[in-house]
């Protein structure tokens, strides 16, 4: 019985870990950058929720097409007026400009908000509902629920819809897709701008399940990475999939190995999994 | 001759600002110890990250693992400081170099991920250890003068450097610099480049650890928020970067300036100095990313060479 509740809170909370790196995975595959202020999004996501909530009142999940909204601005507009001067220079320099955007951003909220523990408890927060002896909390469940509609949406975006054959042409090859009439430093900045919205969507979910801090990037830019090395780069399910596999370890190794280290699992899993599957579960071989 | 002056202008130096603290007064004696030690990391940071081309974002578990272990022995052995500094020192080296072999394997992204993993890693190994003193820290015997932390760290500063500069003129460096332009022609010229890189980590992180050790009796109040910071982790790299990557005086210049700075920043609002940090970063990797050395030492002197830089890579 305690297998089963420990396996439904791991998918419930991998659906989380799934749409943030999915949005990394995506910046990723496209634009060679590991985005570093990936976490710094999903902080900036979870405060606009936490903001319209306590100022206007807003529901938490009515508040998600806001968030993303901005979210997806800003990064259009951080892509397209900073990240793209060096979107060609070597690993290290784009690696160190986006961590650079993750100083600013944390130390600005750190002056907006104050470096306090915020929390998004909407009124029913604290409710659950039995199946057969397993607790389900339902902001978890809706939490999930909206996870999965996300990722969905985003997959037939990028299969389905002409902006999504462009960007993937521009990720398999970028001076082809220039040839043919694409507008890269647009598409870019697009791709930019949805990896943030992901991460802002995520942020806003996040803020209803964990305390919010200007800090709390970090890690969960470490879990990101995580994830979608875990799921094999670029490949979208596989980000999916990560997510689930995370949840999954980090919901038993609390219950086996105890809560205090959380980050430890993650980094001992992609390690563990760099060496045994270097191309990530769903990866093909290079 | 050409060797000899600047190692007079360098003696000169040295001696002048170790004769500093009978002028200066105690606030600038401590600005001074605090800017010492951010060079020595930077210098040491510049070991893996400038000459070898490895982005180590973790450099600070290094600087963590030689603080702890100093601390550790200073507070429930009777060792003295130099030794607890030395074993600091040591283990961060020995921790660099098994740490280092499986790590150096990845490259690009994946180290750079891996580096801030460990780093966040150690700080959670030393939350959960009793003998670390967990979440509560360690407190360190007090010393009464500031002179002999000056001293030491002003010691370590140009021990780092001399290191820098035998990197920048000897074969093992040569070996680093052609592992840093390309890896496969490194080992196909016959470098071991698996060993190379090893002890290239193993020395950055000595010198983080032996830095940690000094900084831990130092600042007397050590936990693990405080000692395993992301932020020292950018300083090091920031100042490096800013100086010039790769290159033997780039590091401390970059330390000088930047440190200054930030002081005068932090004594209004600590947040605006580390907002400070991440605007130089931006600013560094748009306008100079060979750094200050490399501005500098291009003539003439144009501004021109700033637009350039911002044009060189974008699409």
């Amino acid at each position: 019985m305690l297998t089963l509740q420990l396996l439904i809170n791991g998918i419930l909370l991998g659906g989380l870990y799934g749409i943030m790196a999915l949005g990394m995975s995506l910046i990723w595959g496209v634009m060679n950058i590991v985005n570093i202020a990936h976490g710094a999004l999903i902080m900036l996501g979870a405060y606009l929720t936490f903001w319209t909530f306590t100022l206007w009142g807003w529901d938490p999940f009515a508040a998600l097409p806001l968030t993303i909204l901005i979210l997806f601005v800003y990064g259009y507009l951080l892509q397209r007026l900073v990240l793209n001067l060096v979107v060609r220079a070597q690993l290290f320099l784009t690696l160190l400009i986006t961590f650079g955007v993750e100083v600013v951003m944390v130390n600005l909220a750190r002056m907006f908000w104050s470096a306090d523990l915020r929390q998004v408890t909407p009124a029913y927060a604290g409710a659950n509902f039995s199946v057969g002896g397993l607790t389900i909390p339902y902001v978890r469940l809706w939490v999930f629920v909206t996870t999965v509609i996300l990722s969905v949406s985003f997959l037939l975006l990028l299969e389905r819809t002409r902006l999504g054959r462009a960007i993937r042409a521009t990720s398999e090859e970028l001076r082809a897709a220039r040839l043919t009439g694409i507008p890269v430093t647009h598409i870019y900045a697009v791709t930019f701008g949805l990896g943030a919205a992901l991460a802002g969507a995520a942020g806003g979910l996040w803020g209803m399940l964990f305390p919010i801090t200007p800090i709390m990037g970090g890690a969960l830019t470490l879990k990101s990475f995580v994830v979608a090395v875990l799921g094999g780069l670029g490949t979208m399910m596989g980000a999916i999939v990560g997510g689930l596999v995370l949840g999954l370890a980090e919901s038993f190794s609390a219950t086996y190995l105890g809560p205090t280290y959380p980050n430890a699992i993650s980094f001992g899993l992609v390690v563990l999994i760099l060496i045994l599957r270097p191309a990530g579960i769903l990866g093909r071989r290079s | 001759m050409r060797r000899i002056a600047p190692a007079l202008v360098g003696l000169a130096v040295v001696v002048l600002v170790g004769a500093a603290p009978a002028v200066l007064s105690p606030f600038l004696v401590q600005f001074l110890i605090n800017l010492f030690m951010l060079a020595v990391l930077a210098e040491s940071w510049n070991i893996i990250g400038g000459f070898t081309g490895y982005a180590s974002f973790g450099n600070v578990a290094f600087f963590g693992v030689g603080a702890y272990t100093t601390g550790v022995l200073l507070t429930r052995t009777a060792l003295p400081f130099g030794l607890a500094l030395t074993a600091g020192g040591a283990l961060a080296m020995l921790f660099a170099a098994v740490i280092g072999m499986p790590i150096l394997r990845l490259k690009g992204h994946y180290f750079a991920i891996a580096t801030l993993g460990v780093a966040e890693t150690m700080r959670e190994v030393v939350y959960n250890l009793e003998v670390t003193g967990a979440g509560t820290g360690l407190v360190m015997p007090i010393s009464r003068s500031p002179l002999p932390f000056f001293y030491v760290m002003l010691g370590l500063l140009v021990a780092a450097t001399l290191v820098n500069w035998w990197l920048s003129a000897s074969r093992f460096g040569y070996g680093l610099v052609a592992i840093r332009e390309d890896e496969d022609a490194a080992a196909a010229m016959g470098i071991d480049t698996a060993r190379y890189k090893t002890v290239a980590f193993a020395l950055s992180g000595a010198f983080a650890g032996l830095t940690g050790g000094v900084f831990a009796y130092w600042i007397t109040f050590i936990d693990p928020d405080a000692v395993f910071r992301v932020i020292t982790t950018i300083q090091m790299i920031i100042m490096a970067v800013f100086g010039g990557m790769g290159t033997v005086l780039g590091p401390l210049l970059g330390a000088v300036v930047l440190a200054s700075v930030s002081e005068l920043l932090s004594t209004q609002l600590v947040a605006l100095a580390e907002l400070f940090n991440g605007f130089i970063i931006i600013l560094v990797v748009l306008f100079m990313p060979r750094g200050l050395v490399d501005v500098l030492a291009t003539r003439p002197f144009s501004l021109r060479r700033f637009a350039d830089n911002v044009r060189a890579y974008r699409i």
